[in-house]
């Protein structure tokens, strides 16, 4: 990686902080929450934008972990190892949705997903004595290498942290021939088994990491909300983080930091409108209906997504073949030969 | 004895609206290519429109007619303004785009009706018939006989009438249509229009079994299994896998889950499985993809790696 990437990303890192520090608690509740949706489009954007397997179940992935990184926190394990544990076991629990993968086209497979994700809704309301049923199960103050996690502003620190260094090494992933045999199993499986990757392994991997870093995700909002319950981790939720990673363009690094903190903050905006024009009681509907309208918009108008639109504008470049494919582009197109061909 | 038909009955009149909304996204994915996730969202917003016309003072005949022309409207608009600059776009990304679809629908009944259940205004005379011992209200006569019959008609519309040769051609191979004079794109936008016409009846029925909210929208989720049970590209796979999943469904909830429950009283410290008729064909759907992908009905090659 280079210098420049690694400054950048430090600095943006730092800025994070220093805001959530200057901003007061809700600066630090937006920074936390912007910084947990990151990481958690950064493990979708490998899953979908690297390997061009979507999946539906990111919602329950990210249950997964809050569960088990707050059973963890509550026997008293310290926090760094609770999120390692949680990560471990979600990268588990996505390999094991990830196996009919292995052997189902795209489109069979998305469908797969949305069975993990419905069957693991049913088992958190379930596994009571693990997950504390359909109440919810509330997770004590978490404490990071023996440190209680006193003020949000920590959080949002630890948080921010952990974003980071998803971040680094999910960057440098992508430069590991791992990482490039990602790129040739999502353009092309036959070209990918002419080269002699393995592609049952590559798409393993794909799954096992792209749910650690769910785990961890997942294991930091359930020591932010202190409390993992069903409802939090619906298919919603996994819609959310799908429309992450499009507004802010599929397969960039960048792309999933952006949509994460425009998903974020506009339900956070909408609100402040919707307080000054007295709306109160349409605020969720016009949330969804935002997020529904931004999915269609940006994937009929700009299926490269929001950060690809920054340095367009700015260098006002033709657009360029080859950089940064998305699903709307030919690049990104050999995603739609492995969901069937379209008539 | 009198239970299980009890349970078999009113499984199969769900069961029969489960098989209508079905049998849209096997149409549209023939026709389109498209796995429609907007499906449950026709369903629900053909049961407001009926809601809405009913309540405007609409003989029920009419009110169900009108709605289901509305439908017919919106899918028909969907599939122009929507998939249309779609064409060339991957099948993920349109599928992602359905379920935008699905989200904008939900909360825009959410901003108009409200969150809360309405009681849907009876379509159906009041009352029940009791035969062999059981007991079932003309609701659940009614919707059940008007989706079979339904879904039966329009299986025949398909097979023998020439508007259903000219929808096969356009979905069988698109360019040889075009080739012989079939205006394929018009052939598509008809599908939607009849999917979602179909939804919209399916949910309007559905609204008089269980009430009217905007959950009804989660219907079209428990259509995927019951697609991908039946096999994606069939039609007949969809009306039977429907009737199946639905009688299961009926008969988990009021034998197995009571059966269930007391064993695990007496054994464990688990005192309830919570809905296990929901998750059920989830877990059958998982099951068929395992061992046979392509469905009971499907052919077989598109599925597998």
């Amino acid at each position: 990686m280079g210098t420049r990437r690694l400054l950048l990303a430090l600095a943006v890192a730092a800025v994070l902080i220093a805001l959530s520090l200057l901003l007061g608690r809700f600066g630090a509740y937006l920074v936390r929450a912007v910084a947990i949706a990151g990481i958690g489009a950064l493990s979708l954007n490998l899953l979908i934008g690297y390997c061009g397997q979507i999946s539906f179940a990111q919602g329950a992935l990210l249950g997964v972990g809050a569960y088990v990184a707050g059973n963890l926190g509550n026997a008293g394990v310290d926090g760094v190892l609770a999120l390692l544990g949680a990560g471990v076991a979600t990268a588990a629990i996505g390999a094991l949705i990830g196996l009919p993968a292995l052997r189902l086209r795209g489109l069979y497979f998305a469908i797969a997903t949305l069975a993990a994700q419905a069957i693991l809704e049913y088992l958190f309301k379930m596994l009571e004595p693990f997950t504390g049923g359909v109440s919810g199960l509330v997770i004590r103050q978490p404490a990071f290498f023996g440190v209680p996690v006193a003020s949000d502003q920590v959080s949002a620190a630890v948080s921010v942290l952990v974003l980071l260094i998803a971040w680094l090494a999910l960057t440098r992933l992508t430069r590991t021939n791992l990482g490039r045999a990602f790129l040739v199993v999502r353009e092309s499986e036959v070209v990918a088994k002419g080269m002699g990757i393995d592609v049952a392994r590559t798409k393993a991997w794909a799954f096992a990491i792209s749910g650690f870093v769910a785990g961890i995700a997942g294991g930091l909002i359930g020591f932010a909300a202190r409390l993992a319950s069903p409802e939090a981790f619906t298919l919603d939720l996994s819609a959310d983080y799908i429309a992450m990673i499009i507004v802010g363009g599929l397969g960039s690094w960048a792309g999933p930091l952006v949509g994460a903190a425009f998903v974020v903050l506009l339900p956070e905006a909408i609100q402040r409108v919707g307080e000054a024009f007295d709306i109160a009681n349409l605020l969720s509907a016009l949330r969804e209906l935002a997020f529904g309208l931004l999915i269609i918009l940006f994937l009929i108008f700009e299926p490269r997504g929001l950060s690809s639109l920054l340095p367009r504008l700015r260098w006002a470049q033709p657009r360029r073949r080859g950089a940064a494919p998305s699903l709307g582009e030919p690049g990104g197109a050999a995603v739609a030969t492995k969901g069937g061909e379209r008539p | 004895m009198t239970l299980a038909l009890q349970l078999a009955v009113a499984g199969l009149a769900t069961g029969s609206v489960y098989a209508l909304i079905a049998l849209g996204i096997v149409l549209i994915y023939k026709c389109s290519g498209v796995v429609n996730f907007a499906q449950g969202a026709y369903a629900m917003l053909g049961a407001y429109a009926s809601y809405v016309l009913l309540r405007a003072g609409l003989p029920a005949v009419l009110a169900v007619l009108a709605s289901m022309g509305v439908m017919a409207g919106i899918g028909a608009l969907t599939e122009r303004l929507v998939l249309r600059p779609m064409l060339k776009a991957p099948v993920v990304a349109v599928m992602m785009v359905t379920l935008g679809l699905l989200i904008c629908a939900r909360a825009a009944c959410l901003a108009v009706f409200g969150p809360d259940q309405i009681a849907f205004p009876p379509v159906f005379p009041a009352g029940a018939v009791s035969a062999g011992g059981i007991f079932i209200t003309y609701n659940y006569i009614a919707a059940g006989i008007l989706a079979a019959a339904l879904s039966l008609g329009f299986l025949l519309f398909y097979a023998a009438t020439p508007m259903g040769l000219m929808q096969r051609c356009a979905a069988d191979n698109s360019r040889a249509a075009l080739a012989i004079g079939i205006h394929v794109s018009n052939q598509v936008s008809a599908a939607w229009a009849m999917s979602a016409a179909l939804a919209g009846l399916a949910g309007t029925l559905l609204a008089t079994l269980n009430g009217l909210s905007i959950g009804l929208a989660d219907i079209g989720m428990v259509a995927f299994p019951v697609v991908v049970v039946g096999g994606l590209s069939s039609l007949e796979g969809a009306l039977v896998a429907g009737l199946v999943l639905g009688v299961l469904q009926s008969f988990t909830d009021g034998l197995l889950t009571p059966a269930l429950e007391d064993v695990l009283r007496a054994n464990t410290g688990i005192y309830s499985v919570g809905a296990l008729q929901q998750v059920l064909p989830y877990a059958l759907l998982v099951l068929m993809l395992l061992l046979r992908p392509q469905g009971l009905f499907g052919r077989r090659g598109a599925e597998r790696i």
